[in-house]
C-alpha cells in the first residue's frame, strides 16, 4: 500500500524579490505545516524577471490560485491591462501587428482540423491570418473586465478576451509582501556568508552574515543572473544562448509620464527593438541595442533618461534543479525582456514545482522530470526570442543568427505550409506564436485542407465574428472609464 | 484565395482495406483540387479489417467528412464503446476498465489519485473506477452520450465497436461519391523513375499502367511499396511485444446477456482474448505468442472460451510489432499495416491509420514537389505516435505478478525499454506520470493501467496527507455517489440501441 511522503518541513528561498516571494507563498500555501524563510539578500538589477513589470496571462491563474488578488493590483500597484503586444518594422519599414493572447481570434481564419480530426489534442494550430477580438478592443481603446459569475450573452465576447497584467514593481512587491507575511511566511535580512554542503550534491544550510544559519529540505534559489545557490553544486553547467540571440546589450529608460493603453509596443529601428511598456505609473522604455551602434544614438533612440544599462548574457542553466536547490526566475534562465516573457518562465516553472512539489527526501526521477520539462519551457523562450532576430527586418539589423532546428523547422512550416508543428511546455499556444510570427512578419503560407473549406461557411463564420466584435465593443466602456469605476 | 491553384496531384492508393479507403475518402474529401485519388485494390487480396474496436479520435474523423454518424452506425453495425475491461491482467481474477474519461479532478494542485491512494491507505477508498463515470456506465452496460457542457455528465468520450469488414466498404462507398477512381486489378510490378527512384506506375496483372506522383501504400502487413519495393528496413518490437498471431472467431450474442457499452481484453496462458460486442453479434478472438503456444492449441483454446454460438470456424492472422524505420520514403507514403503494426490491445490500429492520414494531410505536397523537410516532419511525428503507444502496450503485459505460464514470466521479467523503464520507476517512487501533450494516452491513461494491474506506488503526494481525512473522504463520498446517481439515471446500453434503432440499426 503506497505511503505519504513525509512532507518537506522547512523551506528555505534565497532572494526576495518578486519571483522569490511569490515561490515563497506558493510553497506555504501547499504545506501549511511547513517553516518557509526568505533570505532577504541584496537585489540584483539585472535579475529581469525580479523587475519585469508585467508577465502573461497564465500569471493571473497563478495569482488566483496563490489567493494574489487581481483587483489589489489594480487599486493598490498601478495595474494596467494588455490585450495585444503591437510590432512595428520587423517586417520590414512600414509593417505591423498585433499580438494577442488566448484563442479568442475570428474563427474562420483558423482551422480545427488536427484538433477535431485526431492527430493529438493539440498536436498543430493551422489557420492563416489572424485577427482578434483583443486587437478590436485595443484599436477602440474600449475594455472593462466582465464581473465574475455575471456572465451574459452581452458580455460574453468580451469575457473571452485574455489579458496580461502590468504593475508598478515595488508596489506590487509589497502586496506579495503582504500576503507572504500574512501566511507566516519568516523573513530573514542578511547577506549569505557561505554555503554548507549536505555531502550528497545539495545543501545542508546557508551561512548567513549576523544571523543563524539556514538550514532546510529545500533550497530555492531565487538570487538572480548569479545563481548564487545552484553554481555552487556539483553539476552545474550553463547553456549558451548567444548564437542564437544576438543581443548584447540592454538600456532601460527612466519612466516617463504615466498612461492608460491597451497595447504594448516592440518597434525595430535601425539601433536596435526599442520596448515601449504602457504602465499607469509611467511609460516604460527599453532599447535592445545592435552591435556596434553608439552610445548617443542609442540614447536617442531610447528617447528617454536611462536608469540603467548593462550587459546580457544569454543563457539557461543546463540543469536547474541540482541536488535539493531549485532555481528559478534569471537564476535559471537569463534573457532579454523581448515579448514579456521572463516572469511567465519564473511563473511557470514554480507552477511545475508545486505540481511536482518532492518530499522530504527527494527522488531522483522527480528532479529529472522537472529538469526534462523545465528544460523545453525554457528552450521554447530561446526559440520564441529567436524567432524575432530571423523577422525579415531584424536580420538587418542584428546580424544573422543561428535558428535552432526546432525553430527552424517552426518557421519552414509557417512559411511555406501554414503550419506550426507542436511544441510541448511552451509558453505561447500555437495560436498566439502563429499572431506573433503574422505580426513579426511572417507571411502564413497556404493550408492545403483549406481547400476543403466551404467559402459561404467562411463567410458566415466571418460575419459571426464581426458580430462578436460589434458585440464587445458595445459591451466595453472607454478603457479609462473602466479603470476609474 | 485559391489564386493560382496547382495541378492536382495524382493520388494513387494501393489496397482497398480499412486503411486504404479511409486514406483515399480522406485525402478526396480534404483536399478538393488539390489531389485526384485512384484505388487499386484486387477482389483475390483478402482484408485484414484490424480494429473493430476504436478510440474516440473515429468520431473526429467522420465528423470531419461530414458523413452521418447514424448513417454511419447503420452501416457498419455499430455500438457504443466507453472503453476496455482489462480481465486477468495484473493477476488472475482482477478487472479493471481504461476509460474514455478521466478519474475526479486535482485538488489544490494535486492530482486526484494521490487522494484516493491516501484513502486506500486508510482503508476508506472504493475502487478507483467508482469515481470515474466512464467506468461506472461501463460496469452498468448503461450508455448515453456525454453532455456538451462542464458538469460530471461531461467528463467522457466514446467510441464505436463496429464490423470492421463493413467499415472499409462503407468508406468506399463514400469515397466513390467524392470521387475517388477504383481500378480492380493485381499488382505485379512497380515502375520505378531511373533518375529520382521515385515510384512511377504500378503495373497491373492485365498489363495496365497506374501513374501517379503519390503512391499510398495500404497493402497491409505486405508493405508492397514501402517494405518490398523501397526495402525500407524493419524496426522489430516483438522482444518487447511478443504476440505475432491471432486466432479469431466471431459468436452469436449469448441470449439476453446484456450488450456491453466496452471492449473486453481478458489475458489468457500466452496472450489475452478480444470480446467486442456489436449490434449483430459478438467479435471474438486470441491473441498470442506463436513461441508460447501453437496455432492449433490456440485454435482450440478460443473454441473452448467462447461463450456464444460461433458463426465461423477460427481464422489464424499472422503479425509482428514494430515498425518501418521510416513511413514516407521518396513519394510513397504508408498507411495503416503497411507502415507498422502494435497489437489491438488497446484498440489503437485505425487511430494509427488515422493519425497518418491526419498528418499526411497537413503535410501534403500541394503542387506534386515533395519536400524533404515535410517528409522528416511526418517521420518524425509518425514516429512519436508509435513509440508513445509502445510504451503503453508495453506496461500491460510488464506490470503483472502473473506467474502461471511461462509466457507471462517471460513478459514480466524482460528488460522494457529505457523510456519504459523511468516511467515505472518515477510512478513507483513519487506516483508520478511523466507528462506529454502530444501522442495518445494522458495521466488518466496510465494510472488506470498501473493502479488496475495492482502496481500501486511505494509513495504519494505529502499533500494528500495533510488534508484533513474527514473531509477528503467526504469529498470522494459525494463523487463516488454523484456518479452512481448519473449512472443510474442513463439507459442501458442496448435500450438506448435499441430506442434509437431507427437512426441507428439496420433493419433486419
Amino acid at each position: 500500500m503506497s505511503e505519504p511522503r513525509d512532507p518537506l518541513r522547512r523551506v528555505v528561498v534565497a532572494g526576495a524579490g518578486q519571483v522569490g516571494v511569490l515561490a515563497a507563498i506558493g510553497i506555504k500555501r501547499a504545506l501549511p505545516g511547513a517553516e518557509v524563510a526568505v533570505l532577504g539578500l541584496a537585489r540584483d538589477p539585472g535579475a529581469l524577471a525580479d523587475h519585469a513589470t508585467t508577465a502573461l496571462p497564465f500569471t493571473n491563474r497563478l495569482h488566483d490560485r496563490l489567493g494574489i488578488d487581481q483587483d489589489a493590483i489594480l487599486a493598490r500597484a498601478g495595474g494596467s491591462h494588455r490585450l495585444v503586444t503591437r510590432y512595428f518594422g520587423w517586417g520590414g519599414p512600414g509593417q505591423s501587428g498585433a499580438a494577442p493572447y488566448g484563442a479568442a481570434v475570428e474563427p474562420a481564419l483558423r482551422t480545427r482540423f488536427a484538433q477535431e480530426w485526431g492527430g493529438g489534442p493539440r498536436n498543430s494550430a493551422s489557420g492563416m491570418t489572424a485577427a482578434s477580438l483583443a486587437e478590436v478592443l485595443a484599436d477602440a481603446g474600449r475594455f472593462a473586465v466582465p464581473p465574475a459569475g455575471e456572465i451574459g450573452s452581452e458580455v460574453a465576447a468580451l469575457a473571452a478576451v485574455e489579458y496580461a497584467l502590468r504593475w508598478q514593481p515595488e508596489a506590487y512587491h509589497a502586496l506579495l509582501v503582504e500576503a507572504a507575511q500574512r501566511l507566516g511566511v519568516s523573513h530573514v535580512p542578511g547577506e549569505l556568508a557561505g554555503i554548507e554542503p549536505d555531502g550528497m550534491g545539495g545543501i545542508a544550510a546557508l551561512a548567513v552574515a549576523g544571523a543563524e544559519r539556514l538550514s532546510a529540505d529545500l533550497f530555492l534559489d531565487c538570487t538572480g543572473p548569479s545563481a548564487r545557490l545552484l553554481a555552487a553544486m556539483p553539476g552545474f553547467a550553463l547553456e549558451d544562448w548567444s548564437a542564437e540571440l544576438p543581443l548584447r546589450r540592454l538600456i532601460l529608460g527612466r519612466p516617463g509620464q504615466g498612461m492608460l493603453a491597451l497595447e504594448d509596443r516592440f518597434s525595430l529601428l535601425a539601433e536596435g527593438w526599442l520596448g515601449e511598456l504602457a504602465g499607469r505609473d509611467g511609460l516604460r522604455v527599453a532599447l535592445g541595442v545592435a552591435e556596434g551602434v553608439t552610445e548617443d544614438a542609442a540614447l536617442r533612440a531610447l528617447g528617454a533618461p536611462p536608469l540603467a544599462a548593462f550587459q546580457i548574457e544569454q543563457g539557461r542553466a543546463r540543469a536547474p534543479w541540482l541536488g535539493n536547490v531549485v532555481a528559478l526566475g534569471d537564476a535559471a534562465a537569463r534573457f532579454e525582456p523581448l515579448a514579456h516573457l521572463n516572469l511567465d518562465l519564473a511563473h511557470r516553472q514554480l507552477d511545475l514545482l508545486l505540481e511536482l512539489l518532492p518530499g522530504r527526501a527527494i527522488e531522483p526521477l522527480e528532479r529529472a522530470e522537472y529538469n526534462r520539462r523545465s528544460a523545453l519551457m525554457m528552450d521554447a523562450v530561446r526559440d520564441t526570442l529567436a524567432a524575432h532576430y530571423a523577422a525579415p527586418a531584424a536580420q538587418h539589423v542584428f546580424g544573422p543568427a543561428l535558428l535552432s532546428p526546432g525553430l527552424a523547422s517552426a518557421l519552414d512550416q509557417f512559411t511555406r505550409r501554414g503550419r506550426l508543428p507542436s511544441r510541448e511546455e511552451a509558453a505561447l499556444s500555437g495560436q498566439e506564436l502563429r499572431s506573433l510570427l503574422a505580426a513579426l512578419g511572417f507571411a502564413p503560407g497556404q493550408v492545403p485542407q483549406a481547400a476543403s473549406v466551404d467559402g459561404a461557411q467562411v463567410e458566415e463564420e466571418g460575419r459571426r465574428f464581426r458580430h462578436r466584435a460589434e458585440a464587445a465593443l458595445a459591451a466595453a466602456p472607454p478603457y479609462a472609464e473602466f479603470m476609474t469605476r | 484565395m485559391t489564386q493560382d491553384r496547382p495541378i492536382p496531384v495524382r493520388v494513387v492508393v494501393l489496397g482497398g482495406g480499412t486503411a486504404g479507403w479511409m486514406s483515399a475518402a480522406g485525402i478526396a474529401a480534404l483536399l478538393p483540387g488539390l489531389a485526384t485519388v485512384t484505388l487499386v485494390e484486387s477482389e483475390d487480396i483478402g482484408i485484414v479489417g484490424v480494429g473493430e474496436a476504436t478510440l474516440p479520435h473515429i468520431r473526429g474523423y467522420v465528423e470531419r467528412l461530414g458523413i452521418d454518424e447514424a448513417a454511419f452506425m447503420r452501416a457498419t453495425h455499430a455500438t457504443y464503446k466507453l472503453g476496455i475491461d482489462f480481465r486477468d491482467f495484473g493477476s488472475i481474477g482482477t478487472s479493471y476498465v481504461h476509460p474514455f474519461g478521466s478519474f475526479g479532478e486535482k485538488v489544490a494542485g494535486v492530482g486526484f489519485h494521490h487522494y484516493w491512494l491516501e484513502l486506500a491507505r486508510q482503508g476508506q477508498a472504493g475502487p478507483l473506477g467508482d469515481y470515474s463515470l466512464a467506468v461506472a456506465a461501463a460496469r452498468a452496460n448503461r450508455f448515453k452520450p456525454p453532455a456538451q457542457d462542464e458538469s460530471l455528465a461531461s467528463t467522457y468520450g466514446y467510441a464505436y465497436q463496429f464490423d470492421a469488414t463493413l467499415f472499409g466498404p462503407f468508406m468506399r462507398q463514400h469515397g466513390l461519391g467524392l470521387g475517388v477512381e477504383r481500378i480492380e486489378g493485381l499488382v505485379t510490378s512497380v515502375e520505378r523513375d531511373p533518375e529520382s527512384g521515385d515510384v512511377a506506375a504500378l503495373i497491373l496483372k492485365d498489363g495496365r499502367r497506374v501513374e501517379g506522383e503519390l503512391f499510398i501504400d495500404c497493402s497491409g502487413f505486405r508493405s508492397l511499396l514501402l517494405g518490398g519495393e523501397l526495402a525500407e528496413p524493419w524496426e522489430d518490437w516483438s522482444q518487447w511485444l511478443p504476440c505475432d498471431r491471432a486466432a479469431a472467431m466471431p459468436c452469436a450474442h449469448v441470449p439476453d446477456a446484456p450488450l456491453r457499452p466496452y471492449t473486453t481484453a481478458a489475458a489468457m496462458p500466452a496472450g489475452w482474448r478480444w470480446q467486442i460486442p456489436l449490434q449483430h453479434r459478438m467479435g471474438n478472438g486470441y491473441v498470442f505468442a506463436s513461441s508460447f503456444l501453437s496455432e492449433d492449441e490456440a485454435c482450440e483454446a478460443i473454441r473452448a472460451a467462447a461463450e456464444g454460438e460461433p458463426l465461423a470456424d477460427p481464422r489464424v492472422l499472422r503479425f509482428r510489432a514494430g515498425r518501418r524505420r521510416n513511413s514516407w520514403q521518396g513519394n510513397v507514403v504508408a498507411v495503416g499495416l503497411a507502415s507498422g503494426f502494435l497489437e489491438p490491445l488497446e484498440s489503437t490500429s485505425i487511430y494509427l491509420a488515422q493519425m497518418a492520414i491526419t498528418y499526411l494531410i497537413e503535410l501534403f505536397p500541394a503542387g506534386g514537389g515533395i519536400d524533404a523537410r515535410d517528409r522528416d516532419e511526418f517521420n518524425r511525428l509518425v514516429d512519436m505516435e508509435y513509440d508513445r503507444v509502445r510504451d503503453f502496450l508495453i506496461l500491460h503485459y510488464h506490470a503483472t505478478t502473473r506467474d502461471d505460464a511461462p509466457f507471462w514470466d517471460h513478459v514480466r521479467t524482460m528488460r522494457v525499454p529505457d523510456s519504459l523503464a523511468d516511467k515505472l520507476e518515477l510512478w513507483r517512487r513519487a506516483a508520478r506520470v511523466e507528462r506529454y501533450a502530444d501522442g495518445l494516452f494522458y495521466d488518466a491513461s496510465w494510472i488506470a493501467v498501473y493502479v488496475g494491474q495492482g502496481m500501486l506506488p511505494d509513495r504519494h503526494d505529502p499533500r494528500a496527507a495533510l488534508a484533513d481525512p474527514v473531509r477528503v473522504k467526504a469529498a470522494l463520498d459525494r463523487l463516488r455517489q454523484a456518479i452512481a446517481g448519473e449512472v443510474a439515471a442513463m439507459p442501458e446500453h442496448g435500450a438506448f440501441l435499441a430506442s434509437e434503432a431507427a437512426r441507428l440499426a439496420e433493419a433486419a
